[in-house]
């Protein structure tokens, strides 16, 4: 009878290589042999055991229509279009708006500025301040 | 006749809805054992089919669409590893969802065992899973593809990107180190 299988025999002939005939000659290595090939079954059944009734969860995506996306970048165009134009007719109305302002605050100073009221303007130059008569 | 834009549309994603539904419980199962992690897990298998769904106009058939979305799940556990390596502070998080005590993890074995040999099984299943979280990432992707996921050395080649005989010896050291887990756990 030839030498017991080492380790390295028992994991060749678990890799199915069946070249070394002393298994077939002696009990103790067969059940060494069976003992490996035993526990790498139960391995593979466990493992399979640990993943069963795992469903898939992955749905594949209906193809998205393309023109909401369109309408979207040409909203966003639009907006970047009126930007500028937003910011010049403001700056237009707020000129329009100080012209008026300048042309209302003129107004008030001129008629602050009078030394009588207006209705009394034409007798101003009939009177002189210092008592001799202008006429 | 030709078909309009939106009708080839609809087709594809037709044709993707079946793919998700055949190829989801493998690819999530895959991720889950590797990161062992079912929130992380849930969102990176999300990922991997988002990813497969933008490339699926271009898939050719070169190789089967197993085989190419196991290719992009352990391209996403790359980069996820990578990603977690980078931003570390991320290790320190409680996540009652991860499993690294083990103890939750199912036995495996049939209900109708005895009490002990249930026992026995579970110490060796979580042994199991012990020297896999442990292993180096290359040689827990082949393990996981082979042990769990059934596939053969040129399957994981073409799913992993490597030569069959990288794939080879990746796998006989990551069973060299589970044996001596296995070992520790009966000492």
């Amino acid at each position: 009878m030839n030498e017991h299988l080492t380790e390295s025999d028992i994991s060749a002939w678990v890799m199915g290589d069946r070249s070394n005939t002393h298994v077939t000659e002696c009990a103790e290595c067969r059940i060494e042999v069976a003992a490996m090939e035993a526990a790498l079954l139960e391995f593979r059944a466990s493992a399979h055991e640990l993943a069963a009734g795992q469903t898939p969860v992955v749905r594949v995506a209906e193809p998205r229509p393309w023109w909401p996306q369109l309408a979207l970048a040409a909203a966003a165009v639009a907006l970047l279009l009126a930007i500028p134009a937003w910011q010049r007719a403001e700056r237009e109305r707020v000129a329009k708006q100080e012209a008026a302002d300048t042309a209302l605050l003129r107004q008030v100073d001129a008629e602050v500025s009078r030394a009588v009221p207006g209705p009394m303007e034409p007798l101003v130059s009939l009177v002189s301040w210092d008592g001799s008569n202008t006429q | 006749m030709e078909m309009t834009l939106e009708a080839e549309q609809a087709r594809t994603a037709t044709d993707f809805e079946s793919v998700v539904r055949e190829h989801w419980p493998r690819v999530f199962r895959f991720i889950l054992v590797s990161l062992r992690d079912r929130n992380d897990a849930e969102s990176l298998t999300q990922d991997c089919f988002l990813k497969a769904y933008q490339a699926w106009g271009r898939f050719r058939g070169e190789a089967s669409v197993s085989t190419w979305l196991m290719r992009i799940a352990v391209n996403q556990l790359r980069d996820h590893a990578r990603n977690r390596r980078l931003q570390f502070w991320k290790r320190t998080r409680t996540n009652s969802d991860q499993f690294n005590d083990f103890h939750d993890i199912p036995a495996g074995v049939s209900p109708e065992a005895s009490p002990e040999k249930r026992a026995a099984a579970k110490q060796q299943v979580r042994a199991v899973w012990k020297a896999a979280a442990s292993l180096p990432e290359q040689q827990r992707t082949v393990f996981l593809l082979r042990f769990v996921e059934d596939l053969d050395l040129l399957e994981i080649a073409a799913v992993t990107g490597l030569k069959e005989g990288t794939v080879k010896a990746h796998l006989f050291r990551a069973l060299q180190a589970v044996r001596a887990r296995m070992s520790e756990a009966y000492e």
